[in-house]
């Protein structure tokens, strides 16, 4: 009798010593259960490259395909001053010739060329993009942060929740001094810009990002795009991107050139 | 040094420039690092040399190819995509060796400097090169 009281004792003391033991772990736990399994590589459909780092269809590829170059449904008067923008073609090709990104602002990274992961943990969903750029969309219920707790940064402030396997996110206090885009050079947003978007998995090797901007001074009515991702198959592991490793494209006199090495 | 240069009619090239600006009124391309304008996409460049040095490194992977000129050996320095994508299409830092003998096809510099936008590469008997077999 001694002895099954003794060996209930240190069962009881191993379980509850246990770290995965405690009521909040175990809550934690079956929350992680619920969560749809993104885990993997994914790359934007758009820029699907070869060895020369360009798609195989070039420029006119690319533009046929990314969705934030298109014209925003602007309202009118925001519309004068994107048609005025357009009409300065120096200083497109300007900007176009000099361009040099590492990073993008939010939406134009969910359009970007890096590869990323996703990972879905209860508290927060984290996008981590190999160049280093990380999104954090926090799905703990907590509401974006309010006064001058809040102010405009390129990726703005993001809350989520999901609904069912559909990870739903709203996106503020984006920096509106950004263009859209690279080669969206004149498609700007107010600061009321808000984003909301619907990510899901469409099969197993492609992912959806429904993405909705409203933007009450700028826009006559909202703006859907539908962004596409594909799973990455060739590579099982993440190689980040450096920009400053071996950048050997400076600009000079207006122009980008290459050095020897 | 053997070089073809293949330009387009220019008509054709009238005709893209026409549908670039009605794309959207913009120059050239832009990607992860920097935009690709300082390459003439409508020309192709073919170079016959060896492989000086393969830089498997971010943000571009560069193959520095030495081809005999008539004034001698003159270096030219071909861009490629980042590590992360050369991967996937199959290479890997071991795939190019210094001294083998190379035939790149390359977007050339506008500029006229001595450099270009990968297109393609094989060997010099024309096969393709392959990751060495593990």
């Amino acid at each position: 009798m001694r002895y099954r009281a003794l060996v209930a004792a240190i069962l009881w003391l191993t379980t509850a010593a246990a770290p995965g033991a405690t009521p909040a772990n175990d809550a934690r736990a079956a929350q992680f259960k619920r969560l749809p399994n993104w885990t993997g590589l994914w790359v934007t459909s758009v820029w699907q490259v070869g060895l020369s780092g360009r798609p195989a269809g070039g420029e006119q590829e690319l533009r046929e395909n990314l969705q934030l170059i298109k014209a925003p449904p602007y309202n009118p008067e925001w519309n004068n001053r994107y048609l005025a923008g357009l009409q300065d073609k120096a200083l497109m090709d300007s900007r176009n010739a000099t361009l040099k990104a590492c990073t993008r602002s939010f939406p134009a990274l969910m359009e970007a060329a890096w590869q990323f992961q996703i990972a879905t943990l209860p508290e927060e969903t984290l996008l981590v993009f190999e160049n280093g750029q990380v999104r954090h969309v926090y799905t703990d219920g907590r509401p974006h942060p309010s006064g001058d707790d809040i102010w405009p940064t390129p990726l703005g402030d993001s809350v989520g929740h999901w609904e069912r396997d559909t990870l739903v996110v709203d996106t503020v206090a984006r920096l509106s001094s950004e263009p859209l885009a690279p080669r969206a050079w004149v498609s700007m947003l107010s600061d009321s810009a808000r984003f909301t978007e619907r990510v899901h998995l469409v099969d197993a090797n492609t992912l959806e990002d429904r993405l909705r901007i409203d933007d009450p001074v700028a826009f006559a009515h909202p703006w859907d795009i539908t962004l596409r991702y594909s799973r990455v198959t060739e590579m099982s592991r993440m190689i980040p991107t450096n920009c400053s490793e071996n950048d050997r494209n400076p600009i000079v006199d207006g122009k980008i050139i290459i050095t020897q090495p | 040094m053997r070089m073809r240069t293949q330009r387009s009619l220019q008509d054709g090239r009238r005709m893209r420039r026409l549908v670039l600006l009605t794309l959207g009124g913009f120059a050239s391309a832009a990607h992860a690092h920097h935009s690709s304008a300082m390459f003439d996409a409508q020309q192709s460049l073919t170079l016959s040399g060896t492989v000086k040095q393969f830089q498997w490194s971010n943000p571009h992977c560069w193959i520095q190819v030495t081809v005999n000129d008539k004034t001698g050996p003159v270096e030219w320095s071909v861009e490629m995509g980042s590590p992360s994508q050369l991967f996937r299409s199959g290479w890997r830092p071991t795939i190019l060796h210094a001294g083998e003998a190379i035939v790149v096809v390359v977007h050339p510099m506008r500029d006229g400097s001595k450099g270009g936008q990968f297109v393609s590469a094989t060997h010099a008997d024309g096969t393709p090169f392959e990751r060495p077999s593990k």
